[in-house]
């Protein structure tokens, strides 16, 4: 058979792949031949009939979406039989459909509305009665108004083949047929909402848009989801400075239209009533607010005094991993550079630097990008549960199984979500993954015996494979990483790795040096600094602690009493968190939805983050750092994100990426190195939060939508 | 785990044997358990959704698409009144309305001592005997009112209302003259359904000569030489649909039997099942061996389920003979046959909606190509044609393809079984040539027009064929010959409308029955047939406009060739044939009166 065929569209030629269907054909033209039930990725259906188009020499008209374009075929989309089909198509679906464009809310973006203006009649001739049925609430996300539902199954097929929850399902039959959920009448699912932005009319809408206003009113801001580390691009809708929803439908960014339900209902944090709204000092024992003015001298009086007092290493510094990229930096050059002191880390969630010596010393392997695990025949998933906590990730691996027949290899300490599309699980005892690992690489292992067996069958599995992507999570870190690069790549193979870290900027929080022994890009630093563990143990070395965005008293699970150590603890943050609450003073920060810069996927993908909101009474980190240097009496010299991004693109090894490219909003690769190799970081100093889809750190407590879930009571 | 029955724990696992792929029992376990339980709870659901390794919502979504599966209780007798076109024409509308009067009940309504309930129904397969109703599974054929008060009153006593044995219209004391009995030879001889009967008159010699003398492609041959065309509607030759399984697959292959008959006017299959259930058997094993196919399905209608137990007992008779099961005859070849239960839907008569029901799902038809012959059932080779069809090939492998095509006419060969119904004097079901003249069916062998009347039109082949008016009935009664005359032999149905039929009221009943039955698929036929029932009704219960007469054929002439299946057709084509053919019964509507008093139908309790 050919590699290409060339049909003639409408009197144009145009060559396509053998086996592309017509109307994939016609899109290559610039020809658009309007369907619902037609949706790529997913099963072909040819029930909705609007794409009827007439092809020589076939006395029926066809459906351009299951045909296949043949050698020579002749299709045309605009004769008047074909205007007429569609026309008729658009009637009868107006016959039970209501006329609810004043109070639906997908009046403005609705495909129905769009098929009529271009393709449908000017008036109705239905004068019977339309069959109505109540609106439903399937669940507190998800509304269903059955009488607009046109039965194109997208949400059906989206729930069962991209998402496999498969909570929707179809009953009745004929023009009774209705869409059904799989808990009676309401849903049981992980609440994604890919239903709602697929539905191409309003029958499934979301709950927590409902009424509230038109898609012609919002201010739309692309930016980056502010959970996970997979750094899915999402749409802020934005009406009157508070984001009214999120959704991805114009599919840019590393993740099409997907969105988890983090992504998609988890922003009203930022409009929570417990965001700190000014600075507080600790005054007669308890925390009161203070201005700005007064918050920052005295913070940099009490941080000078500690300095002069016990030397510059008395300090240490706590990084975000949440924060962009150019805070990271700044935070880390105010660390070193104004502070002078080597003690910088956050809380870790991946071993990246393991991850980048690890790709840096082999020559087979590469850092895997996040479209690699939709495309690669061959994967194999270590540790982490990424239904849970990378949804991305576990959308693209379920994409490559289905469409592209790829092969799925699971290590892990116990069965998740992800197996029943995987070839093969292993189960590894608990603690024992560098085991597992060993056991691959090198044939043997302290492992009981049925799973070194389960082991050598799944490397007998692989070992065909010319090319494989892998993903591990927190369980695999220092010497196994390498362990696991040198299976990867054994005979030849060339590999793609990946380290899931928790949040959108874990990596960057790395890449950008905010870690003892590593200064921006994974140069080694001269003098390794405290891990953060170790400043909690510092036994008094370290007195003053100055925490950005993160919360080590609940993270590192410290003993009630911890503050006594310190005689002076600085947080930056949206709430008061555990650390916080025992701090002398508290800055309030804005949230990544308040802020432009950049953020590094787990992928080590490089994405544009832009301010949808602004609250007058927060202050971005970098601005909180920026004026705390200068009154340290160290001028950083950088004024803004944009600044400092120049700067990391320069001076930074592996970011040296185009900023046109960051700014149009592509996921730009960076490309560590570490050339040497020297000492490890300890094991325990990476841990996950172990998050699922209802929960994101501290911002999850605040994500009152999602907190209401049924699904999220549940799995508390 | 829910406590079932003894009885039907057994039927269960018994049924999970029948099937490559466990979700093929979904509908049969359900309609079984509802037989026991008189409706599916949603405990059962939950039980059957784990023993099949499903979730509950694909049971739930299935059954839903199901007429004969219910949520709800019923009565202890389920009155199922069929008011489709044969039985409205002899007196349906008027049952039903009795047995609400009687019962107090409508439709779908139970009384309450809980004894009775009542449902309008589709056409229930008993045309020849029309007006005809169920109560659950039994047949009760050429009613009276008189006749329905004596069923009810008989029931409540206890005593047995006698129901109908047999198809009516099929057993009579002499053939008539013009019939040709070829398939339905053994009807009337005395227990003609049992092995023994069959073994006396010729049985499994077909068989035989196939697996011994001839080879695949020879039988095949032999089935295109015959010129037997496929007989439940759409006349494809069945030899060259046989041929297109391919030769060389790693696949399993299957042959299926459509017993799905539903098709209003329709009772053909029935009779033929009942009385020779032997002849259908040995047809599917001769297909079998034709295809090299070792396993077989008859899909049949929920509602037939006395067929099915006495198909069952035939199939357990041909294994115990050795015509089924291993080493058939000492050649080596096995063949397993099996009955599966459909619950009501009409579409899964469609081919292959037929093969999404029988491994368990709603019945919606496949994208095709690929087709049956090449992707069938579980993805594989299947051979799927009408139970007269397969009927009809132990005859042509015994006596020759040239003598069964010499019986017929020129590309039509053959007889065929007709169900004659509707207003004549003898209604039934008779096997003639092929090609055999309408006018000569409905006067000589039907006994004429009744009452003295005139006949007005003929629907040729069931209800989805335009009708005839009454200059076509010299039309001679093959594929070709009717699709001449703008219409189709389809499923041989031919019922016949007097001059006081109102053919307004005909379409809106054929309208009704495909609002009911479309699958909801694609949108054309759901909305298409909703919209046009809808119209009808208004239509015949005098709120008709003028402007409705064109916009009836225009919405279905909107349906016609663009539906994802020949259902929209169906609906369609003999809507157009009637608003076209008889205008001026529309138009007399207008005034918001039935010209036809006699027959005036209550539009309400729709």
């Amino acid at each position: 058979m050919a590699d290409q065929v060339t049909v003639t569209i409408d009197e144009q030629k145009v060559s396509v792949g053998a086996g592309s269907l017509v109307i994939e054909a016609a899109k290559a033209l610039g020809i658009s031949i309007p369907s619902f039930c037609y949706y790529p990725g997913l099963s072909l259906q040819g029930a909705c009939r609007m794409c009827l188009v007439e092809v020589e020499k076939v006395p029926k008209l066809q459906t351009a979406c299951t045909l296949v374009a043949q050698e020579g075929m002749v299709v045309r989309t605009q004769t008047r039989q074909v205007v007429e089909a569609r026309k008729s198509m658009v009637e009868f679906l107006l016959t039970n459909h209501p006329l609810d464009c004043p109070v639906c809310d997908k009046g403005g973006e609705c495909e129905l509305q769009d098929m009529t203006v271009r393709y449908g009649l000017a008036s109705s001739r239905f004068v019977e009665e339309k069959i109505h049925i109540p609106e439903q609430k399937f669940s507190p996300l998800v509304y269903f108004d059955a009488p607009r539902c046109i039965l194109c199954f997208r949400c059906v097929r989206v729930c069962d083949e991209a998402m496999d929850v498969k909570a929707l399902g179809v009953g009745e039959r004929g023009a009774y047929s209705v869409i059904l959920p799989n808990q009676g009448e309401r849903l049981d699912c992980e609440e994604c909402g890919m239903c709602i932005d697929i539905c191409p009319v309003g029958a499934l809408t979301s709950g927590t848009y409902r009424y509230k206003t038109r898609p012609w009113e919002l201010r739309y801001v692309g930016t980056i989801c502010t959970h996970c580390g997979d750094g899915c691009k999402t749409t802020l809708g934005v009406r009157a400075d508070s984001i009214v929803r999120a959704n991805n439908r114009d599919r840019s960014g590393v993740n099409g239209e997907f969105l988890c339900a983090k992504g998609r209902f988890g922003f009203d944090f930022t409009e929570s009533k417990a965001r700190l709204r000014q600075p507080l000092i600790r005054r007669d024992g308890r925390l009161q607010p203070a201005s700005w003015e007064e918050a920052f001298e005295w913070v940099a009086a009490r941080l000078k005094g500690i300095r002069k007092e016990y030397g510059r290493e008395a300090i240490g510094v706590a990084g975000s991993s949440r924060n962009t990229n150019e805070e990271c930096y700044l935070l880390q050059r105010y660390a070193r550079q104004v502070l002078g002191t080597p003690h910088i880390d956050h809380v870790r969630s991946a071993d990246y630097g393991g991850l980048v010596a690890g790709v840096s010393q082999s020559a087979g392997a590469s850092f895997a990008r996040c479209a690699d695990f939709a495309e690669a025949r061959t994967l194999l998933l270590i540790g982490n549960d990424p239904t849970q906590q990378h949804p991305l990730l576990a959308y693209n691996l379920r994409q490559a199984v289905r469409r592209m027949g790829a092969r799925l290899f699971i290590l892990g300490f116990q069965e998740i979500k992800l197996k029943r599309q995987a070839r093969q699980m292993v189960v590894i005892p608990e603690g024992e993954m560098d085991q597992a690992i060993g056991h691959l690489l090198r044939g043997k292992s302290s492992l009981p015996r049925d799973v070194a067996t389960q082991l050598d069958d799944l490397k007998t599995q692989l070992a065909a494979a010319p090319e494989m992507a892998v993903a591990f999570g927190s369980e695999v870190t220092g010497e196994s990483i390498y362990d696991l690069v040198a299976f990867a790549t054994a005979g030849g193979r060339m590999a793609k790795i990946a380290a899931l870290g928790d949040y959108v900027n874990s990596r960057g929080a790395s890449d950008m040096g905010a870690l003892p022994e590593f200064l921006p890009g994974y140069v080694r630093t001269n003098e390794p600094g405290m891990t953060l563990r170790e400043m909690f143990r510092s036994r008094g070395k370290i007195r003053a602690l100055h925490v950005v965005g993160s919360d080590p008293a609940k993270e590192l699970r410290l003993p009630a009493g911890w503050r006594n150590a310190f005689e002076l603890v600085v947080v930056q943050d949206l709430f008061l968190t555990a650390t916080a609450q025992d701090a002398d003073a508290v800055f309030p920060a804005a949230s990544l939805y308040e802020k432009d810069g950049t953020v590094t996927n787990t992928y080590g993908e490089v994405q544009p983050v832009r301010r949808a909101i602004h609250h007058a009474s927060v202050r971005t980190d970098f601005d909180i750092i920026r004026i705390l240097a200068q009154l340290m009496g160290g001028e950083l010299k950088l004024r803004s994100p944009e600044s400092a991004w120049e700067e990391i693109r320069v001076t930074v090894p592996g970011y040296g990426v185009s900023t046109e490219g960051v700014l149009v909003g592509q996921a730009c690769k960076t490309t560590p190195k570490i050339s040497d190799s020297g000492r490890r970081i300890a094991a325990n100093g990476v841990f996950s939060a172990n998050d699922t889809l209802f929960t994101s750190g501290t911002l999850g407590e605040y994500c009152e939508i999602i907190q209401s879930l049924p699904e999220a009571q549940v799995s508390k | 785990m829910m406590q079932l029955s003894e009885k039907l724990e057994t039927k269960f696992a018994e049924l999970l044997r029948r099937y490559p792929r466990k979700r093929s029992a979904l509908i049969p376990m359900l309609l079984f358990a509802q037989d026991e339980t008189g409706q599916i709870s949603d405990e059962l659901i939950a039980e059957i959704a784990k023993r099949l390794d499903l979730r509950e919502l694909e049971v739930a979504e299935t059954l839903s698409y199901y007429s004969m599966l219910r949520r709800k209780p019923c009565g202890k007798y389920h009155f199922q009144v069929c008011t489709n076109i044969s039985c409205m024409l002899r007196g349906g509308n008027e049952i039903f309305e009795r047995a609400k009067k009687r019962l107090g009940i409508g439709h779908r309504q139970t009384t309450a001592d809980g004894l009775f309930s009542l449902e309008e129904v589709e056409c229930i397969g008993a045309c020849s005997g029309a007006p005809a109703m169920q109560v659950n599974y039994d047949y009760y054929e050429n009613l009276s009112t008189t006749r329905v008060e004596e069923i009810l009153d008989k029931l409540r006593a206890g005593k047995d209302p006698k129901p109908t044995k047999i198809t009516s219209g099929t057993l009579r004391p002499q053939r008539h003259p013009s019939e040709v009995p070829v398939i339905s030879r053994r009807f009337g001889l005395p227990n003609s359904a049992s092995i023994d009967t069959y073994l006396q008159n010729d049985g499994y010699k077909g068989l035989e000569k196939a697996l011994k003398q001839m080879t695949p492609e020879q039988v095949i041959e032999e089935v295109k030489r015959s010129a037997l065309r496929g007989r439940g509607g759409a006349g494809f030759s069945a030899g060259m649909k046989w041929s297109f399984v391919p030769k060389d697959t790693k696949k399993p292959k299957y042959v299926i039997a459509n017993a799905d008959e539903s098709e209003p006017g329709t009772c053909k299959d029935r009779p033929l099942m009942e009385m020779d259930p032997h002849q259908l058997i040995e047809g599917i094993v001769i297909a079998g061996v034709a295809v090299g196919a070792h396993q077989g399905y008859i899909y049949i209608r929920g509602e037939y389920r006395y067929v099915m137990n006495i198909l069952d007992r035939a199939v357990e008779e041909a294994y115990d003979h050795g015509y089924l099961g291993k080493n058939l005859m000492g050649t080596g070849f096995d063949f397993d046959l099996w009955t599966h239960t459909g619950a009501g839907a009409y579409e899964c008569g469609e081919e292959s909606a037929l093969m999404e029901s029988l491994e368990g799902k709603r019945g919606y038809p496949r994208i095709r190509p690929p087709f049956p012959a090449v992707v069938g059932l579980y993805g594989c080779p299947t051979v799927i044609n009408n139970v007269e069809t397969l009927s009809s090939v132990p005859a042509i492998i015994r006596q020759g393809g040239e003598w069964y095509a010499s019986l017929g006419t020129p590309k039509n060969g053959g007889t065929r079984m007709f169900v004659l119904s509707g207003h004549v004097n003898k209604p039934g079901v008779y096997e003639l040539p092929m090609g055999f003249p309408l006018r000569r069916l409905i006067e000589e062998v039907g006994g004429g027009c009744w009452k003295g009347r005139k006949v007005k039109a003929v629907i040729p082949g069931g209800s989805s064929t335009p009708v005839l008016t009454a200059s076509q009935l010299d039309t001679p009664l093959d594929f070709d010959s009717v699709a001449k005359a703008g219409s189709m032999l389809g499923s041989g149905a031919v019922v016949v409308m007097d001059e006081e039929t109102c053919m307004v009221e005909v379409a809106r009943r054929i309208m009704q029955f495909y609002a009911h039955e479309s699958c909801g698929w694609c949108i054309p036929c759901r909305e298409g047939t909703a919209w046009l029932k809808k119209m009808l009704d208004r239509f015949h219960g005098g709120l008709g406009r003028r402007e409705d007469i064109p916009l009836i054929g225009e919405l279905s002439r909107n349906m016609l060739g663009r539906t994802f299946c020949p259902f929209g057709d169906a609906a369609a084509m003999p809507t157009i044939s009637i608003v076209e053919k008889f205008r001026g019964e529309f138009e007399a509507h207008l005034n918001g009166r039935c010209p036809f008093v006699a027959r005036e139908l209550a539009a309400a309790n729709r």
